[in-house]
């Protein structure tokens, strides 16, 4: 209808356009919410103490979903060996004054590692 | 890497040329990785590269662009993805409500605050939560605004290569580099996490993505986790400073 229109009508910006109002708006609103809400809070306000826990946590959650149910090329890689490197990439950032240099590359080199070895 | 303050208050431009220097390291790096894939999706629905470009320049979010060019990849309806979207990118509300305080200190107008919450996605809110609190509050905003355009725009640039480059790549490099993102991440969280209080919520949040599956189904489980699991950690943070104070 009106969307079947917009498409026809906007010929090769049409990808653009998708990008921009499917894309991008819904995206946006949350970080000009984010700022209006924000921009008033104090550092010491329990409001702010909530919501930078609960913003912790959910990108922890994203995270975790990233690692225990993945897509693509990560998925064919056992989830055992995945919990083992980032458990890896955990012990070596800890280990090493909490470098994530060292975090990144011991669970990078642990998952080649098991996903070659369980290879078929 | 540490900040060292600038011994007399300097130029905001110097400022932020610090925050570009410190981002073109593993933050770049780790953004590169996780946006090359994108690049990819991009490509097989039959988009310019241009596009693909533009979605990481604008949108800044890589689970809601995996999220719109898979869900037009499966034929799905605009404004229903426009809708998934928008639950998707929830976490950026309270992400950027955190971030002010640092930020607006000196008060800023809203139009400086709205340009540095467009950086904010998971890498640099992580990276500005873990390096701002330790610098002095004004050299903040200009420091944040460097580090974070710098990673957008190494993403960016990452995706337009992605178009051309994922198509080639062995399947045991690719799970590598698809295990990048998460990998950078856990390691951001927990180097930040330095008091028993700072592991809670990582550790109620994963307990109940883990569990989902079996229990609540997983098409909450990130609101249940962020706001329920959040919750539960703020109540037990602050019945222990009740109990110190």
């Amino acid at each position: 209808m009106t969307l079947e229109l917009l498409r026809q009508e906007s010929g090769w910006f049409w990808p653009y356009l998708v990008v921009i109002i499917i894309g991008f708006l819904p995206t946006e609103l949350w970080r000009v919410l984010g700022v209006l809400a924000g921009k008033g809070l104090s550092e010491d306000s329990e409001l702010f103490r909530w919501v930078k826990v609960v913003a912790t946590a959910l990108v922890a959650a994203v995270v975790a979903k990233l690692i225990l149910t993945p897509t693509g090329a990560l998925a064919a890689v056992p989830i055992g060996v995945r919990i083992v490197a980032i458990a890896a990439g955990i012990v070596a950032m800890l280990a090493t004054r909490r470098s994530l240099v060292a975090g990144l590359a011991a669970g990078e080199l642990s998952l080649i590692a098991g996903a070659w070895l369980s290879q078929p | 890497m540490i900040y060292v303050p600038f011994r007399e208050s300097p130029r905001p431009g110097r400022i932020a040329l610090t925050g570009m220097r410190d981002a073109l390291g593993l933050a770049s790096i780790t953004i590169c990785f996780s946006l090359i894939g994108i690049g990819g999706l991009v490509r097989d629905i039959g988009y310019p590269m241009m596009a693909g470009a533009l979605s990481s320049a604008l949108m800044w979010a890589g689970p809601a662009q995996v999220l719109l060019f898979g869900s037009l990849a499966a034929g799905a309806a605009l404004p229903l993805v426009a809708i998934a979207i928008l639950f998707s990118s929830l976490r950026f509300l309270p992400m950027t409500m955190s971030l002010m305080p640092l930020l607006n200190e000196p008060k800023r107008p809203t139009w400086q605050l709205l340009l540095a919450a467009h950086l904010v996605a998971i890498t640099n809110w992580a990276e500005g939560m873990r390096r701002l609190p330790d610098m002095p509050a004004a050299e903040r905003y200009p420091y944040f605004c460097g580090f974070g355009t710098t990673v957008l725009v190494s993403g960016t640039l990452a995706t337009a290569l992605g178009y051309y480059l994922v198509a080639a790549m062995p399947p045991v490099l690719a799970a590598a580099l698809l295990f990048t993102t998460p990998m950078f991440f856990t390691v951001n969280l927990t180097a930040a996490a330095r008091t028993a209080g700072d592991w809670l919520p990582i550790v109620i949040s994963v307990a109940i993505v883990a569990v989902a599956p079996l229990t609540i189904g997983t098409d909450y489980d990130l609101m249940v986790a962020g706001v329920l699991g959040g919750s539960i950690a703020y109540a037990i943070q602050r019945a222990r400073r009740r109990s110190h104070a």
